[in-house]
């Protein structure tokens, strides 16, 4: 998808510096994912797994 | 070449996560001590645990100050000593090898859980806090009893640990 986007991208948008294509829902989704990514690791790492009884040191 | 602006954001976001993950595992290591079960143990004779100076008799002993070793034997199909008891607020030392196959051992609902292999010796290493019972089960298929292979972990307070070695372990 995002090579479609960029290869025609440049017959109107050589310059690139000006951002006209403005994916924001991608940007929107991609955010949402990594909250879930992190909470999921706090929550196991930190909560579930440190959390737990006889947590093995040697 | 063009990168675009929010491709830069998820391209430093996803190196960030990265490292926070191996942050927290570099944490887990070092502030609370999480360790690996060890593998510096030398192999022993599962045939003959019997002539073997700690799994001939598996007991809890205590190593040093508020240190305890618990050497254990797993066997179709059941784990020696049973129960294992421990006294509270200490450290404990695993030491748990197999009399025939493959088992494994797992204090239920908690962290310590390892193989337990023929010929080798798992050792892990905990600390233990309030006076608890927990369960303790085999979670290798080890055999027709493997379903009912099960054992127990009671950590007493330390009186009655002591109460316990002195009254029963007379020699």
């Amino acid at each position: 998808m995002a090579q479609n986007e960029t290869a025609h991208a440049p017959a109107d948008d050589v310059g690139g510096d000006t951002e006209e294509f403005d994916p924001i829902g991608t940007l929107t989704l991609i955010g949402i994912y990594f909250v879930i990514l992190v909470l999921s690791w706090v929550y196991i790492y930190y909560i579930e797994f440190l959390g737990r009884d006889l947590v093995v040191v040697g | 070449m063009h990168i675009h602006a929010y491709e830069k954001i998820w391209l430093a976001t996803s190196v960030l996560l990265i490292l926070f993950l191996l942050g927290s595992v570099t944490y887990g290591a070092v502030g609370p001590g999480v360790a690996m079960v060890s593998d510096t143990e030398p192999t022993i004779d599962a045939g003959a645990l019997d002539e073997d100076e700690r799994f001939s008799e598996p007991r809890v002993e205590q190593v040093g100050e508020n240190e305890y070793a618990a050497y254990v034997v797993a066997r179709q199909f059941g784990f020696q000593p049973d129960p294992i008891v421990l006294p509270a607020n200490s450290t404990v030392t695993f030491y748990i090898t197999s009399a025939d196959v493959i088992h494994g051992f797992e204090v239920a609902g908690t962290n310590a859980n390892t193989m337990v292999v023929p010929g080798e010796v798992s050792e892990i290493t905990v600390r233990v806090e309030e006076p608890q019972e927990y369960g303790l089960i085999c979670n290798e298929y080890c055999g027709a009893g493997h379903h009912v292979m099960e054992g127990k972990v009671n950590v007493v307070s330390q009186a009655a640990f002591e109460e316990r070695t002195s009254g029963g372990d007379g020699e």
